[in-house]
């Protein structure tokens, strides 16, 4: 275990930004009040065997203590680095991220089953979608509940989906919760 | 032939000399005394002249006159006169002006009066007014027939001996000489009246006999008295009012003139044309009568009603320039006639069949242009009254598919007719009968006076260009003066002026949420950027050197969110899109309105439109709004704290998690998510943890001086646990804020009397002089006391009912809780639970 260098520190923020925006230094800042110490530690982030793990600090202190060998995982995990030395973000980073997105699509319920077995976002299937999205841009998934069900990357922006018909594709899909019993290993 | 002998006998008076040239001015030639010498005998008759035959004729019986004396007479007259006219007149030699002879015989020489100087000194004599007067009437009427100049000499005539009488009186007798004036000058009044309402009763009941009795009528607008200027401006008004047919009138060109017309025809091409030239003279001293100041407010009201009544005649563009370019008048009662006049062109399309809307508009349009948008907000709420037709716009979108449809049509015809031959005789029949629909449609459209249905479109889409673009200059020029704009600007073009620093951007951004159905999509993305960085104007100035004219108000930065929810909102069948932006705006702006200032009736329309009109809401945001309203209802008086109790009631029905707020669960729980601590000035109403929080608020306001406030806060508290939860409450929150705004405060506070009481308690020395009746306070304590003892008995009583209730009914409560959600989903999901 060993915290992150400049370069995997700049892409891993690069594609946290995508969702959270501004909201970043929310992320990197959050006051963390486990542990026995008066004073809020900081979450950071570690890597582990081609993961990255968001800890808090008070956290990190105590697994140190744990060889290599045996430390499965600890905090959250955010995502894994493929073998390219591209990031990616993995389904367990989305507390992370719904509670700091900028970005939301809220879906009916009729499509939420479609989502969770992997498919992409139609239009027909959005109940609210929020302002001012530029294609490209992260988006996390919600329930009409409010419940976060994924994420994604947006195919169009705001305006474009009004004209779109009912099959586009707005949002491509990257994870959602369905993967927790589909792909049980990997994680 | 008697008559004329017995007029001989009467006295013909001399005839007037010729002017006076002093002696030494005479210069004899010498050609001239050689031929006096030459022909001496015929001038002898000189000596022969009968004078006492001429004294009898000239100056009648009384013999001690004698002609030389009558010229006498007559010449101190006339230098008294002259010196009465010398300050006054110029004596024009009559080498360059003829004399004009009167219809009584005499001779008039023409003069020029000397102006200005000797005119200011004297303003107050008529005589000098009425000489200006005739003066100015000489210039304009220098073109005129040789009538009018007669009557101006008759009455120079009458004149002249006036002023020679006045001028006998001695000084001390001026003051009866003024009131002789007066009286004379209200008999010319009462006269002038009298003959304006004869010959407008003459027009009125025979226009076409009476038509130039027109002409007299506008003279008598010259006269110097301003009430009779007036009165006759309106009684011709008037009578151009009844006057006018309803049709354009169309001069006869050269051609037709030529041709040999009937009688009934000439007459009416002679009506027409004398009445035209009568409104074209009308029309213009109405426009100049309306620069001058005291004339100003009448000529409006004349320009106004012609307008408003007849606005398909000649010369309405003139008459619609008059109009709009007063619409921005400082004058108040100009302004709402201009903008009254406008408006019901808009609404009476029919009467001038849509041409003048458009021009109004454009001229508008081009108005805000020039004065770089500092006009009166008036200007631009008459934008208001418009109407346009729903579906202009998608009947271009219909056309446009309409053509791809039909290349698709003909490649399928093609194919048709190679299948199936078309009997001739049934082409030919379907043909006649296009033809026939097409004749009798353009018949119609001949007789109809309303435009085409194209026509009327095209129109409507100008109109609306026009309108669209005024506001788009309007957002442009607001953002340009808070600093948007990358360049640095001079500070000189963002000065006030008369009506403040943005004084049309509330019209417009009302008329932008009325009309934004007619807008097109495409615009509909810039809009929303324009209006978002004018909600968020005042958090992005870095110049320290900008003053704060600049930002814009509370309430215009509420109203840009207002619009822009409208806007969405009537949109809303392409997508429901959440509008994070203006909601993080909301949340700050509930934090900067302070009462004085700035509008509640705005912050309540808002509250309603953005946080109750919404039919689903995000958990984290409205519980943020729940807490941040309880706040604010909190800290200011009783009308914006009824509005956010109300708003804040709304949302905990429709958000059955907010509740949580409701209860002693500090740290939220599982719905927080990862914020685990309540940030009360964060920004962004998501990241606030409000789940956090617990609604202590309503605990204090349970305890509010007014009873309304307090029973509501007691109900709110005891949402979780009262029975009924359907119940919605059905006031708005600008209802509850215009019914308990501090003009209509009704109640007494009951709490004075206690504390007047305990007061008196503690200073029970020496205090008299006060109404209240002494009460004994042991008996009163010891009534309250059991008032209070029974009445929280009784309460307590209630809540352990309720407990037990409660317990009971958990199971079915849940139930009922789901039944609960069903109204707030969508319809569809009905269905599939």
């Amino acid at each position: 275990m060993r915290p992150l260098d400049e370069n995997e520190t700049t892409v891993v923020f690069e594609k946290i930004f995508k969702f959270v925006g501004n909201n970043l230094k929310n992320i990197v800042e959050n006051p963390s009040h486990e542990g026995p110490e008066q004073d809020p530690g900081r979450y950071c982030f570690r890597l582990h065997k081609n993961r990255v793990y968001y800890v808090s600090e008070s956290l990190v202190k105590r697994a140190t203590n744990i060889s290599r060998k045996s430390l499965v995982s600890l905090g959250t995990c955010i995502g894994k680095y493929t073998h390219a030395g591209g990031f990616h973000l993995t389904i367990m980073s989305l507390s992370v991220l719904a509670a700091n997105a900028k970005h939301k699509v809220w879906l009916k319920p009729t499509s939420e089953m479609s989502f969770l077995y992997g498919n992409h976002v139609l239009k027909g299937g959005l109940g609210r979608i929020t302002d001012s999205i530029v294609p490209g841009d992260g988006v996390v998934v919600f329930s009409m509940s409010d419940v976060p069900l994924g994420f994604g990357v947006a195919a169009k922006s705001t305006q474009d989906c009004r004209k779109l018909d009912p099959n586009g594709i707005v949002v491509l899909h990257q994870a959602d919760i369905g993967e927790y019993l589909r792909d049980e290993d990997e994680l | 032939m008697g008559k004329s002998r017995r007029k001989e006998k009467k006295v013909i008076p001399p005839p007037q000399l010729p002017p006076d040239v002093g002696e030494e001015e005479i210069e004899f030639s010498d050609e001239d005394v050689e031929f006096v010498k030459e022909n001496k005998e015929y001038a002898r008759f000189v000596s022969r002249i009968d004078t006492t035959a001429i004294n009898r004729q000239c100056v009648g019986e009384a013999k001690t006159k004698t002609v030389e004396d009558k010229y006498e007479e007559e010449r101190s007259k006339k230098k008294v006169a002259e010196e009465e006219k010398e300050s006054n007149e110029i004596q024009v030699d009559p080498v360059d002006v003829l004399p004009v002879k009167t219809l009584d015989g005499k001779l008039h020489y023409r003069t020029v009066t000397k102006r200005s100087k000797l005119a200011e000194a004297e303003p107050d004599e008529a005589e000098e007014d009425v000489l200006d007067d005739e003066n100015v009437l000489n210039k304009s009427q220098r073109r005129a027939k040789a009538k009018k100049s007669k009557k101006e000499a008759k009455k120079q005539g009458k004149e002249v001996p006036k002023e020679i009488i006045e001028e006998e009186e001695t000084p001390q007798a001026a003051v009866l000489a003024e009131v002789k004036e007066e009286l004379s000058a209200e008999e010319t009044f009462e006269n002038k009246k009298n003959r304006l309402a004869e010959l407008g009763m003459q027009l009125l009941s025979d226009p076409e006999a009476h038509i130039r009795s027109l002409k007299e009528m506008l003279d008598i607008s010259k006269e110097e008295n301003a009430k009779i200027v007036k009165l006759c401006l309106l009684s011709v008004l008037a009578v151009f009012k009844d006057i006018i047919p309803g049709y354009r009138i169309r001069l006869p060109t050269e051609k037709e003139l030529e041709m040999k017309v009937s009688k009934e025809v000439k007459k009416t091409r002679f009506y027409e044309s004398t009445l035209l030239k009568a409104y074209k003279s009308y029309l213009q001293k109405l426009v100049a009568f309306e620069r001058q100041p005291v004339y100003s407010q009448v000529a409006n009201r004349c320009i106004c009603t012609l307008l408003d009544a007849k606005p398909h005649f000649n010369y309405r563009d003139n008459l619609l320039s008059a109009v709009v370019g007063n619409i921005s008048s400082p004058d108040e009662v100009i302004r709402r006639l201009c903008c009254s006049t406008v408006r019901s062109l808009f609404l009476n399309e029919g009467k001038h069949g849509g041409e003048l809307t458009v021009q109004a508009v454009r001229l508008i349009a081009d108005q805000v242009k020039s004065h770089n948008c500092q006009l009166h907000p008036n200007s631009i709420e008459v934008f208001m009254s418009i109407r346009f037709d729903e579906d202009i716009g998608k009947r271009d979108r219909e056309e446009a598919n309409k053509k791809k449809f039909k290349k698709n049509d003909k490649r399928n015809n093609q194919e048709e007719q190679n299948q199936v031959q078309e009997n001739e005789r049934k082409k030919s029949k379907r043909e006649m009968m296009s033809k026939i629909r097409d004749e009798v449609n353009a018949d119609y459209k001949g007789v109809t006076y309303e435009p085409d249905a194209m026509e009327r479109r095209k129109m409507q889409t100008v109109t609306l260009s026009a309108v669209f673009e005024t506001y788009f200059r309007i957002l442009r020029k607001t953002m340009y003066s808070i600093g948007e704009s990358s360049t640095e600007e001079d500070d000189t073009t963002l000065n006030p002026g008369a009506f403040g620093p943005h004084p049309l951007l509330a019209p417009c951004l009302d008329g932008l949420a009325k009309f934004t159905q007619q807008l097109d999509l495409d615009y509909l993305g810039d809009l929303m950027n324009y209006l978002k960085k004018l909600a968020s104007s005042s958090s992005l100035s870095t110049n320290l050197k900008k003053k704060k004219t600049k930002l814009l108000t509370v309430s215009e930065r509420l109203r840009c969110c207002l619009v822009a929810f409208k806007v969405m909102r009537s949109n809303l069948n392409a997508l429901n899109v959440d509008l994070q932006d203006f909601f993080v705006q909301l949340y700050n702006l509930i934090l900067e309105y302070r009462p004085g200032r700035d509008s509640g009736e705005v912050l309540a329309e808002s509250l309603k439109i953005m946080l109750c009109d919404d039919r689903h809401q995000d958990m984290q945001k409205a519980a943020a709004f729940v807490k941040r309203l309880a706040t604010f209802a909190l800290c200011f008086g009783c009308a914006e704290s009824m509005s956010a109790l109300v708003t804040l009631k709304n949302l905990l029905q429709r958000n059955v998690k907010c509740r949580n707020l409701l209860e002693n669960d500090v740290g939220g729980g599982s719905v927080s998510g990862s914020i685990a601590k309540y940030q009360p000035y964060a920004t962004d109403p998501n990241l606030s943890g409000a789940f956090a929080s617990v609604l202590w608020e309503l605990n204090l306001l349970t305890k509010h001086y007014h009873p309304a406030i307090s029973t509501l806060a007691g109900t709110i508290a005891n949402m979780n646990t009262s029975q009924n939860q359907t119940f919605l409450s059905a006031v708005t929150p600008q209802q509850a804020f215009a019914d308990y705004s501090l003009a209509n405060e009704t109640f007494e506070p009951k709490s004075e009397s206690r504390k007047l009481n305990t007061k008196r308690k503690r200073d029970s020395g020496g205090e008299e002089g006060k109404d209240v009746p002494e009460l004994d306070m042991g008996e009163l304590k010891k009534k309250l006391k059991e008032n209070f003892t029974i009445l929280r008995g009784i309460k307590e009583d209630e809540r352990v009912r309720m407990e037990l209730q409660f317990e009971k009914k958990k199971p079915t409560k849940k139930q009922s809780n789901l039944a609960k959600k069903k109204p707030t989903k969508s319809p569809k999901s009905k269905k599939k639970i």
